[in-house]
């Protein structure tokens, strides 16, 4: 399957948030409520359209729990777009944004995307952090923000598509380096082909800074 | 501290390397020369404050460091880690540390020609990295060094890396994935153009995988698939040298045993890459050309990653999914070519029809696919047929024939369409006669007398009944020409045959394998196997022996489960062996516990536990094949209820078993019952769960509805806002009821005008009346003439007497008065009327409005109750509803309300209009008045003007008003 671009995302936030039920929610559009631990890191991938190109997401779910958190950090600099999930009905990973945030922004490259979710959306009842202050979070932080249900799938598919929104817009404003993958972005395959004097001479330039 | 260790450390050793020097005295005596050396080498680097000259000592210690690594090593580790930190910028003296180190490590044993290997150690190295590993800074330390793009930095840097983590793998991963950078800097590695550093980098990075599922995703995330793949394209694929080979190592460390990168592999599309690597050259395909070792290694690998991706030991949907990309990128197609092309060597052949096992195994598309592929021979057979042959030739190589058993079982698993093919090939009615069919294979091969191939075509005929009743049956139906003059044998009745006839163990053991599945679930092959009289009573004495080594008891332990199978699925149609005739046998002429001891030999041995394994056989040597994986299955699953069967059984535990038998039919019934109620409770949950969401979604819209209305009663309250304002500003507001108390006010006020006007009037009438009459007089004093109209213009002749014109002028002056008492009391009216206006300025519409926003609020008192009352609860969304509906209709009521109120105030507004109309008309009626006051005070000027030509004396303080009326005259 051939894609225009290709991104890469990683999804972080406190263990039991539910970041891995939201990634099998968009890539296999089920909801499994009792879910193992996640040990260190699993993959998901799906394509999505926007803008009438296709996009090819990879996604690394991460494992929340402390011990994995030097493993995650791995994945920071190679991701084009973070989720950064936290739990409605649990304050205390709506306090832990902070440092999540913090680790990110340290160990990513500085376009990375960032998109807050607030999961658990279905379980109004039990409700402990309010809408608006996950807004006021997004916005002190520079964050897109998003209230999504994993188990109703509400959201869900808006939080990937427009945190791939947000990238592709980057992109076009040229904001992104897309000849260095380790922005997490690639062209695709067929993209490029259309494209040849821009990639080329961009190779160049990459070349002349090479010799210096 | 570290150093003192160190020291500790040393003195274990010491005593060895004394030895060794005492023996070799005399050989060597520089050899305590050099370990002082190393001493005042250490010293120099330590104390010189010359960097050439510390550069100098490390590099003295490096030339020592091979022959004398425990010396240097013990001594200088801790120096030269310092080096590295203060002389970082010297690029030169930190790659000799760098060596040093490495050659200190490195377990690899320092030769030379004249001289014997001291014997150290031999984890020495390892003792090292340990003490170096000590303190995770000094990887840290490492990493670092690995940016600096200098050569003699970077490349022995990657070496010394590798170094440790042969030496201490797992203990390094750990400091590794601590560091957040620490894996994408040895992956940056791959990217060096010096090919020397990226194919050091490739190694480093295989033993930085080995077995750390953490370290394998991150290198995955760090694209490293892609990487490798174009490195192994650039290399010219299977064509390539080591690098391919390498690269190769490192795919498949990152993908054995680790699903989700697996997955990431399959989702990056990266098996479309594969294929090219089975292109074969016409070069590889001429019997002289002959392949390369290296290239021989390369598909092996290749062909390994392929194996990887579809182990049909994975996560089964991976699997499938990974199959299904194979055939569809054309890697099958690619695959089978392999299989068909000549000049392949036998073991790439054989590790290929190994691979399309796994690629088309229990995947019903690419079965059928590998059902057509045809043999490029004249005529073209199917590759089946060709592989078969191969199968049963005693000729080909044993693992050739183990690779094409596994090919054909894998193209059965699973494959009803497959098995029925097979079996349709061995019917008499399609059976052809000029074609070689697999069917015809297998029986050749079933009645040959190669034991293995016996052994292969009655597991490969075992496949094609497996679990499958219809099949078996099917089989049933096979007859055999033996010889001339003699009556066909049945197929089923000539495999007893044989095993009767005692053939060589892996025939026996292949055959009974055959039987048992054959017989197995289905009593139609038990009663005809029965129907034979010689098969139980063999059977009997096979169990029955005492005697025979461990493979033979082999063989009584598999005639054992037959025999059980023969009790289980016994329909009871052949007299004589019917279950409890059997059971009657089994207990007179073996014993039960004989036979249950005998059944179980089977699964106590080795080869059954090695087989249970995995499907692909797994076996070496040609005598050690015995048990196929599926056959293991079956036995597992059967073994207890053979024990069961036959376990003391008269007729009347029979019996008993029968009811046990009837219980947990019923049992199961009812455990179905209650599966049918869970099923139905389940639909009636998901409608409920149905019902749920969508009362979820109207309270949702409820929600929304009443903030809506909020938003509308606080539109209305602005309304009101508005409207009081406008009230208390320029536009005149009253309230209806005020409003109508003053304008019949004013209305009766006007009346009362209107009737003063009237009497005016009247007055007025009477005054012209006198008038006439006084003019009337005056003529008839002068002329005699009178005229009788009053308004006649004609001048009429005055006449009269001084007395009566006096008289007139009091009565005028009366009138004046009068008229200035209507002017005042008009003067008052229009006051009354500003007054009255200004009064419903002031209005006290108030009482109105202040009930009207107490309605407000109390319409927002019920709407914060119905929606506290939704928050309290989902189920109670109805009543919330209703009150919603109640809301709306108060609303609606309220807007009404605003509606009248409005029109009330337009008709108000239309009253005020009339009254001010009738003021104007009042006015009119004043002015009029004036004006017929005005005319009759001209009237009297020319009377008066009359009286004066008459002669009559006029009293003055008439020209006052002669003059006010002077412009009427002049109209006039």
């Amino acid at each position: 399957m051939s894609y225009a671009y290709l991104f890469k995302y990683i999804i972080i936030g406190d263990t039991g948030v539910g970041k891995s039920c939201l990634l099998l929610q968009f890539t296999d559009k089920r909801f499994q409520p009792v879910h193992d631990l996640t040990i260190g890191v699993e993959f998901g991938a799906r394509m999505i359209t926007i803008d009438g190109k296709q996009i090819k997401l990879q996604i690394w779910d991460t494992a929340g729990q402390e011990s994995f958190r030097s493993i995650t950090r791995s994945y920071y600099r190679g991701a084009a777009g973070a989720l950064l999930v936290y739990d409605i009905t649990r304050r205390d990973t709506f306090n832990h944004l902070t440092t999540w945030l913090e680790d990110a922004r340290q160990h990513s490259s500085s376009n990375m995307v960032i998109m807050l979710i607030g999961n658990k959306s279905d379980l109004e009842a039990r409700r402990d952090v309010k809408k608006e202050e996950g807004e006021a979070f997004a916005r002190e932080h520079g964050l897109i923000f998003m209230e999504t249900s994993a188990k109703t799938a509400a959201n869900v598919e808006e939080a990937f598509i427009n945190t791939a929104k947000e990238i592709y817009q980057k992109i076009q404003d040229g904001v992104f380096d897309i000849n260095n993958e380790a922005n997490g972005i690639k062209i695709g395959p067929q993209h490029s082909l259309t494209n040849p004097g821009m990639s080329s001479s961009s190779g160049g330039g990459n070349q002349s800074s090479g010799c210096c | 501290m570290e150093l003192v260790s160190l020291l500790s450390r040393m003195s274990f050793y010491l005593p060895i390397r004394h030895r060794q020097s005492c023996t070799r005295v005399a050989v060597l005596p520089s050899s305590d020369f050099f370990i002082s050396t190393v001493e005042r080498l250490c010293d120099r680097v330590q104390s010189s404050t010359l960097l050439e000259d510390r550069r100098d000592a490390v590099r003295a210690l490096k030339s020592l460091s091979k022959k004398y690594c425990l010396e240097v090593g013990s001594q200088a580790m801790e120096i030269l880690i310092s080096v590295l930190q203060t002389d970082r910028n010297d690029t030169e003296i930190v790659g000799y540390a760098v060596e040093t180190l490495t050659n200190v490590m490195c377990n690899e044993p320092y030769e030379e020609e004249d001289e014997p290997p001291r014997a150290l150690p031999e984890d020495l190295g390892i003792q090292f990295t340990e003490m170096f590993i000590k303190d995770p800074e000094n990887i840290s330390l490492l990493l670092s060094l690995l940016e600096e793009y200098d050569f003699h930095v970077r490349w022995p840097t990657v070496k010394l890396i590798t170094t440790l983590l042969i030496n201490k793998g797992k203990a390094i991963q750990e400091i590794i994935l601590t560091s957040p950078m620490g894996v994408s800097k040895m992956m940056d590695l791959l990217s060096d153009s010096r090919e020397i550093i990226r194919n050091d980098g490739l190694l480093l990075l295989i033993q930085l995988t080995r077995s750390n599922t953490n370290i394998q995703k991150i290198v995955a995330f760090e694209n490293a698939f892609e990487r490798l793949l174009d490195i192994i394209a650039e290399e010219g694929n299977s064509n390539g040298g080591i690098v391919v080979e390498d690269c190769l190592l490192l795919l498949l460390n990152l993908l054995k045993n680790n699903s989700s990168n697996q997955n990431f592999f399959k989702e990056g599309s990266f098996i479309n890459r594969l294929p090219a690597y089975f292109e074969l050259e016409p070069a590889d395909q001429s019997p002289q050309g002959g392949w390369s070792a290296q290239k021989v290694t390369n598909i092996h690998l290749m062909l390994q990653l392929v194996r990887t991706l579809v182990s049909p030991n994975g996560p089964q949907q991976q699997t499938m999914a990974c199959q299904k990309a194979v055939f569809q990128c054309g890697l099958l197609e690619k695959l089978c070519n392999i299989l068909m092309a000549s000049g392949v060597p036998a073991d790439v052949l054989t590790e290929t029809i190994n691979t399309v096992s796994e690629v088309i195994r229990g995947n019903q598309g690419n079965q059928e696919y590998f059902a057509s592929v045809l043999a490029p021979s004249n005529p073209p057979r199917p590759a089946i047929v060709v592989l078969l042959m191969s199968m049963v030739n005693e000729k080909q190589p044993f693992v050739l024939r183990c690779a094409v058993l596994y090919c054909f079982e894998s193209f059965l698993y699973k494959n009803e369409l497959g098995q029925s093919q097979i079996i349709s090939t061995l019917l008499p009615t399609t059976a052809e006669v000029n074609t070689i069919t697999a069917g015809q294979l297998l029986c050749g091969g079933l009645f040959s007398s190669d034991p293995l191939s016996t052994w292969f075509a009655a597991v490969a005929l075992m496949h094609a009944v497996f679990d499958n009743a219809k099949q078996k049956e099917q089989l049933l139906r096979v007859q055999l020409a033996t010889s001339l003059g003699n009556p066909p044998v049945s197929l089923l009745q000539q495999c007893s045959n044989i095993l009767a006839q005692g053939a060589k163990l892996q025939t026996r053991v292949g055959l009974l394998m055959l039987l048992s599945e054959w017989l197995s679930n289905c009593p139609a092959a038990v009663n005809h196997f029965l129907s034979n009289n010689a098969n139980i009573p063999f059977l009997i004495s096979q169990v029955s022996a005492s005697e025979g080594d461990e493979m033979e008891l082999i063989v009584q332990s598999l005639c054992a489960f037959l025999l059980g199978i023969c009790i289980l699925y016994n329909s009871e149609q052949v007299e004589g062996f019917a279950k409890h005739d059997l059971r009657n046998i089994i207990e007179k002429r073996i014993g039960l516990e004989q036979f249950t001891d005998k059944l179980l030999q089977v699964s106590k041995h080795e080869a059954y536990s090695r087989a249970a394994k995995k499907p692909q056989l797994n076996i070496q040597q040609t005598s050690d094949i015995l048990f196929d994986h599926q056959f293991t299955k079956l036995f597992k699953q059967l073994e207890n209820e053979v024990i069961r069967a036959i376990s003391p059984g008269s007729d009347e535990e029979n019996e008993a078993e029968k009811k046990k038998q009837v219980a947990l039919e019923q049992h199961e019934s009812i455990v179905e019952q209650y599966k049918g109620i869970i099923r139905e409770q389940d639909s009636q949950l998901n409608i409920v769960r149905g019902e749920l969401s969508e009362l979820q979604n109207k309270h949702k819209e409820c929600n929304t509805k009443v903030e809506e209305l909020g938003r509308q009663i606080q539109q209305l309250k602005d309304q009101n806002a508005l409207l009081k304002a406008q009230r208390t500003g320029s536009i005149p507001v009253s309230s209806p009821k005020e409003n109508g108390i003053s304008v019949t006010q004013l209305t009766m006020d006007l009346d009362a005008k209107t009737l003063q006007v009237k009497e005016n009037e009247q007055e007025i009438e009477k005054l012209k009346a006198e008038l006439t009459k006084a003019l009337g007089t005056a003529s008839s004093h002068d002329h005699g003439q009178v005229n009788a109209m009053v308004n006649d213009s004609s001048s009429p002749n005055m006449s009269g007497d001084q007395f009566s014109v006096e008289d007139l002028n009091r009565k005028l002056e009366c009138k004046e008065e009068e008229v200035k008492l209507y002017k005042n009391k008009y003067e008052s009216m229009s006051k009354q009327l500003v007054q009255l206006r200004e009064q419903m300025t002031s209005g006290d519409l108030q009482e109105d409005k202040h009930s009207l926003t107490q309605r407000v609020s109390e319409l927002e008192f019920n709407l914060t109750a119905a929606e506290i009352e939704k928050k309290r609860a989902v189920d109670n969304e109805i009543c919330a509803q209703d009150k919603l509906k109640a809301v709306i209709e108060e609303k609606a009521a309220l807007e009404e309300k605003v509606k009248k109120f409005e029109k009330d105030m337009a008709e108000l507004e239309i009253e005020l209009e009339e009254v001010k109309a009738s003021a104007t008309e009042g006015k009119k009626d004043q002015e009029d008045l004036l004006i017929l006051l005005a005319e009759h005070e001209s009237k009297l000027k020319t009377y008066r003007d009359r009286l004066k030509e008459l002669g009559e004396k006029v009293e003055d303080d008439l020209d006052d008003d002669d003059d006010d009326l002077d412009g009427d005259d002049d109209e006039d």
